[in-house]
């Protein structure tokens, strides 16, 4: 696909594009349209002028060049380490708080007993709190996850119909009694448009103030995932009745094993977040949960 | 649903190409390459869009195109007829029928809303007289069972399941049988979620199949799929005889161009769409119409007919034409009563627009609205030609009004009032200059491209302030589909 170009000095625009489109496309094809095009532009600029090494292509001047900037992306501007966070919400005799939030069906309530499991690895005991008040089967489908797990996990549930932003805020109360380490909390799927269902959202963080606002979303998510994620945060913000309301801290991707190579989903979130990715999920059990290989994504988007 | 950005990128493309003034190779060219770019982000597969990009450039041959021909109306209708062809297989899916017994098996990848959407299916039948039932074939996905006995509870309509038996083909199996001895006529069987790379779910899914022979499987997909697609559409195709499609969570953001590559993946045509969490947000999908939606050009269903089934289809083309030029003449203005007054009492077609209902129509003064406009017909029917074509409010000047009162036997007032009126509507008019204009004889024309932010200039502030503001709005044509035309209808309507 790329040719090189013998004996010329400097590069210029037009040499540039060849190379840059076919790397554009082949992003556009695994989901990374959103910023596909924007990488490209800023490697062009980057390289413009440039002077190329003698005997390299300018096809792997371009390719190196990009994978500068796909792993510069997804590396987190800010990292997160729950261990440590959770000893430290410890030493003050607090329960060290998550809130999954996100689109239906995206994982939530199966990631969160995932990351319920993971912490049990880590002899960090949890409460699992039912805040899914509104879909059908969520807090059985919580309790299902609490025994299949075989380890007592509390759940604390109030049913459903009941205000999620209260059955956070007691379940909160008796970990806090009871001495648990970290609180889980689940929350019902919504839209990001859907403002009613945003703004009781925003509520149920305002009130609890947790240690970490985790957005759940999903690999297979096509252009709709930068949309989501920035919605998710706008929404918050907006919509809070808090001077500094809370935005999305870290991000945990799911279903990172139905995609193939179409990772795109993953750098298209954090590169308009900036929040780093914790987890991702890879498939239905609970040792399903991994953490983000920036290495193996870039060379994915690159094959 | 969003997709009027996608919407709008084909029209501004398509925008563009009008604006050039030769149509060559290089002018269409860039406008393909801008729908590409619009249909790519809408998700619609790459290889999918590439192969459009190119049938379109098959029949639209430039050359042969004689001059005079209107290159872009063929562009676009080519564009349109393809899409089309996308989402349209061309055979039906397998139509159930009420009082005989048929089986349906949904399948799809997790979390799509199989479960949720079987409910919906169920509940949308028996709303018609079926006598559906569902049974649970979902051993694996924890509280799947409960999800599934909560909503058929809800919706009252019997189900089958179980805790204990981890076979689904069994419990598959046990639940036709049991339904088809209760003479259920529509037996639907909720299956897991399962994606391609594993390879025992797909088995599974097959076993169920072959144990409990469907007469349809559908296929459920999530609106926001990204490119993955059709490579998991096909994959379900292959492994059961998909036989339909159900795109849900279509009240999202996504646009739902992942469900064109799943049509074209399964061959298989998109039958309902999910638009909400509740079990009534369950729509019938049509392809023409969604279409439409794609590409910016409006939804019209029920209001629509109502103005197709009165205003002569011949007239409009011209009228819309003028009115996208910005020329609003008071022989239109006459025009646009004349048709009002055919659609029947204003009241009924406004209530055909949810959240246009009693308070902003008052009752009583449909009559008083009617009685105007038919005052001001009169009025106008003591015009000249000249005046009536004439777009220069400038040219009525005193002794033309003093002529045109004494001719319709109306005070001097009334005709200055007339003339306000015909200001104002010319003043939103000429917001609209620009509107494009569709194929002959559509009435959509109007609302083509005009989004809330259109309406919000458009519109008398209380009342939208009433609708709720910028946001009512944009909720309320949501609702709508995208019914923008009561523009029009505002026009004269309510004066
Ligand atoms: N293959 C795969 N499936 C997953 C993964 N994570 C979750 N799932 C499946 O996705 C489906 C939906 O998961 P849930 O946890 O119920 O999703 P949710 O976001 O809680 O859904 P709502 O609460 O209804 O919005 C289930 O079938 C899960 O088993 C993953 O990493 N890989
Ligand atoms: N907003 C919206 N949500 C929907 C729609 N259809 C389903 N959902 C939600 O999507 C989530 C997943 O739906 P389910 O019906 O559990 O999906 P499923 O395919 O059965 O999931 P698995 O059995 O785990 O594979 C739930 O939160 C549903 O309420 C829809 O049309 N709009
Ligand atoms: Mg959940
Ligand atoms: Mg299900």
């Amino acid at each position: 696909m790329f040719q090189s170009i013998a004996g010329k000095a400097n590069l210029e625009k037009a040499d540039l594009e060849p190379s840059l489109k076919a790397l554009e496309d082949r992003q556009m094809t695994k989901n990374a349209e959103e910023i596909a095009e924007k990488l490209c532009e800023s490697v062009a600029e980057s390289l413009e002028g440039k002077k190329l090494a003698s005997f390299t292509s300018i096809s792997s001047t371009v390719q190196a060049a990009i994978e500068e900037a796909l792993v510069l992306i997804l590396t987190p501007r800010r990292s997160i380490d729950i261990l440590r966070d959770v000893h430290a919400a410890k030493e003050q005799r607090k329960p060290y708080v998550v809130v999954f939030v996100g689109v239906n069906g995206v994982g939530k309530s199966t990631n969160l007993a995932k990351v319920a499991y993971w912490f049990l690895q880590h002899e960090v005991n949890v409460v699992v709190a039912a805040c899914d008040t509104f879909r059908s089967g969520a807090v059985e489908q919580l309790r299902t996850h609490a025994r299949r797990l075989q380890v007592s996990i509390p759940i604390f549930e109030k049913g459903y119909e009941k205000d999620p932003a209260i059955v956070a805020k007691e379940a909160i109360q008796e970990a806090t009694r009871n001495g648990s380490d970290v609180v889980l909390a689940d929350t019902a799927g919504r839209m990001q448009d859907n403002e009613p269902l945003m703004r009781a959202l925003s509520k149920l963080i305002y009130l609890n103030n947790p240690d970490l606002v985790l957005f759940v979303g999903e690999a297979l998510v096509g252009n709709d995932a930068v949309d989501q994620l920035s919605k998710f945060n706008q929404k918050l913000a907006e919509l809070s009745t808090s001077p500094n309301p809370r935005l999305v801290d870290g991000i945990l991707l799911t279903k990172f094993d139905t995609i193939d190579d179409k990772v795109g989903a993953a750098l298209s979130m954090v590169y308009i977040s900036g929040a780093p990715v914790i987890f991702v999920g890879c498939g239905q059990s609970f040792t399903d949960l991994k953490k983000l290989s920036v290495k193996s994504i870039v060379k994915t988007l690159l094959k | 649903m969003v997709l009027a950005q996608l919407g709008g990128s084909i029209s501004r493309a398509l925008q563009q190409m009008s604006n050039a003034t030769i149509i060559d190779e290089k002018v269409l060219n860039e406008c393909l390459n801008e729908i590409t770019r619009a249909l790519l982000q809408a998700d619609v597969q790459f290889k999918l869009v590439r192969d459009m990009q190119t049938n379109i450039k098959k029949i639209v041959n430039l050359d042969d195109l004689a001059a005079g021909h209107n290159k872009r109306k063929i562009i676009q209708q080519a564009i349109f007829n393809e899409l089309c062809k996308m989402l349209d297989p061309g055979k039906p899916s397998f139509i159930p029928k009420k009082g005989k017994t048929s089986v349906v098996m949904f399948v799809g990848l997790q979390g799509s809303g199989k479960t949720t959407t079987c409910t919906k299916y169920a509940y949308y039948h028996q709303k018609k007289g079926w006598k559906p039932a569902l049974v649970c074939a979902d051993t694996f996905r924890a509280g799947a069972f409960d999800q599934l006995k909560q909503n058929a509870t809800k919706a009252k309509i019997p189900f089958y399941g179980s805790y204990m038996e981890s076979d689904p083909v069994k419990i598959a199996v046990e639940g036709v049988e049991r339904f088809k001895k209760e003479n259920c006529d529509l037996i639907i069987v909720d299956t897991s979620g399962r994606h391609k790379q594993e390879v025992a779910l797909f088995e599974e899914m097959r076993q169920v199949s072959e144990a409990t022979k469907p007469d349809l499987v559908l296929f459920v997909m999530d609106s926001s799929i990204g490119q993955a697609a059709f490579d998991q559409a096909q994959a379900f195709k292959q492994s059961v005889a998909v036989g339909a499609v159900i795109v849900t969570k279509m009240d999202g953001h996504a646009k739902g161009g992942g469900a064109l590559s799943a049509v074209a993946a399964t061959k298989s045509p998109v039958i309902f769409i999910g638009t909400g969490e509740h079990m009534d947000e369950f729509e019938v999908f049509d392809v023409k119409p969604f279409v439409s939606r794609l590409l910016g050009m409006g939804d019209w269903s029920g209001f629509m007919d109502k103005i197709h089934e009165v205003v002569p289809m011949d007239q409009q083309p011209e009228l819309l034409q003028k009115l996208s030029e910005g020329n609003f003449t008071l022989r239109i203005m006459y025009e646009q009563f004349q048709n009002i007054l055919k659609m029947g009492p204003i009241g009924q077609v406004f209530s055909m627009l949810p959240g246009f209902s009693a308070e902003l129509m008052p009752k009583g003064r449909e009559k008083e609205s009617q009685a105007k406009i038919k005052r001001y017909m009169t009025m106008m029917d003591s015009m000249t030609n000249e005046e009536l074509d004439s777009s220069n409010p400038k040219l009525m000047n005193e002794s033309r009004i003093m002529r045109i009162a004494r001719g319709s036997g109306r005070h001097l007032r009334e005709v200055m009032e007339m003339l306000e009126e015909y200001k104002r509507l010319a003043k939103i008019w000429s917001k609209m200059k620009g509107l494009k204009i569709p194929k002959k004889g559509d009435m959509s024309a109007l609302s083509r491209n005009m989004n809330a932010q259109h309406m919000s200039k458009v519109l008398p502030p209380q009342m939208l302030k009433q609708i709720g503001g910028m946001g009512g709005l944009q909720s309320l044509m949501k609702q709508m589909g995208s019914t923008k035309d009561m523009m029009g209808m505002f026009g004269g309507g309510d004066k």
